[in-house]
């Protein structure tokens, strides 16, 4: 864990790379890329549930700030900042694939099932194949049940609980107020404990 | 932290966000504090879960990610840069427009003012309208006025009368 001195010097560090950012030094933003990227592409690899697009979208957010680096006053953390961005881009992506064709993404999640199973959580050393296999209906089952919430309940319950994010930031980075960060925490838990009651009852 | 819904103060409650009176409060509003309790208890192992299945993501390809991002952002850079100078080219005519605009009109409005001078109307001839208003009878039309104007480049003479009652009985000026 990071003491709040280390934390401090890396937010130092960190304005001073946005600064670098906004005077046109592509290395500075490659930094920010590097230290960000695998948070971002979980974030929407988790939302969206299909690797493709996820690194489409994380690769569409990342330009998307770089493009618009120079309106960042500073007033929040970089952090919440892109993942305003990141949100932005993968919601609006969301809707559009919600308008095009519902069920679409189910099919995303088992197709990343029976094609290569458990690369996303498979950790160095390889689990036995029965576990491997628990792990993998596990995550399919997961995948489900967020697919169900809508693109904003998924964006809240995917911050808070994976990203640890407060209120306060999960409002700033989809610019609502906490009230309605707060309701839809309340109403996306209410589903997904339904739906996965089995699933962490028996873990 | 003000909440005005029974879902905000829920889950504050959830996330142990809530304290001291609105503790007390809220916990005291529950009708079965039990459920509650379980209710919470399934919260947090869904939160472990959750955390646990897809909070560490590796992400194969990092580099080959930045790689591509770099390029890409080359491009737009490169792609901005030749928009700006399109645009600066653009804003380079308008100016160059005005100024033609500007010198043209100028150029108009100094032949337009030439050749009006050039058809200037006559001078007034001022000896033949003193000989006229003598032929004016000032009994029969006393405010008669009579003016002649002639170009004697054009050949061209007008008498120009104001005010007569009746011609004069030997009308010709001679």
């Amino acid at each position: 864990m990071q003491t709040e001195t280390t934390l401090a010097q890396a937010d130092v560090s960190e304005l001073d790379l946005v600064k670098r950012c906004q005077a046109g030094e592509t290395e500075a933003f490659d930094e920010l890329v590097t230290r960000y990227r695998t948070r971002i592409f979980a974030m929407i690899y988790n939302m969206v549930h299909n690797e493709q697009d996820a690194w489409d979208l994380a690769q569409d957010s990342f330009v998307k700030a770089w493009k618009s680096i120079k309106r960042f006053r500073g007033r929040s953390s970089f952090y919440t900042w892109i993942y305003r961005i990141v949100m932005n881009v993968t919601i609006d992506w969301l809707r559009k694939k919600q308008v095009k064709g519902a069920g679409v993404e189910f099919d995303d999640a088992i197709q990343l099932r029976e094609v290569n199973p458990a690369s996303k959580t498979l950790p160095k050393a390889d689990p036995l194949p029965y576990e491997r296999m628990e792990r993998t209906e596990v995550r399919g089952r997961i995948d489900n049940a967020i697919a169900q919430l809508s693109p904003e309940h998924r964006a809240v319950i995917l911050m808070k609980e994976t990203e640890g994010m407060q209120y306060h930031e999960i409002a700033e980075a989809l610019g609502c107020s906490i009230g309605t960060v707060m309701s839809r925490l309340f109403y996306a838990r209410k589903k997904l404990q339904n739906l996965l009651k089995d699933v962490y009852e028996n873990i | 932290m003000f909440m005005k819904t029974f879902e905000e103060k829920w889950t504050a409650w959830l996330d142990d966000q809530l304290t001291g009176k609105e503790l007390e409060d809220f916990e005291a509003s529950l009708p079965d504090k039990e459920a509650a309790e379980a209710e919470k208890r399934d919260a947090t192992k869904l939160g472990t879960l959750l955390k646990q299945e897809l909070g560490a993501q590796p992400f194969s390809n990092e580099e080959f990610f930045s790689h591509q991002l770099r390029e890409r952002i080359a491009r737009e850079n490169a792609q901005d840069r030749s928009a700006s100078g399109g645009a600066r080219s653009t804003w380079w005519t308008v100016p160059r427009l005005v100024w033609t605009g500007a010198v043209s009109l100028a150029i108009f409005m100094i032949c337009a003012v030439a050749v009006m001078r050039e058809k200037a109307p006559g001078e007034r001839s001022e000896y033949l309208t003193q000989i006229l208003n003598m032929r004016v009878d000032p009994a029969i039309s006393p405010n008669a006025t009579v003016s002649v104007f002639e170009t004697k480049g054009d050949r061209v003479t007008v008498i120009w009368t104001e005010g007569l009652q009746s011609l004069p009985s030997d009308y010709a000026a001679k």
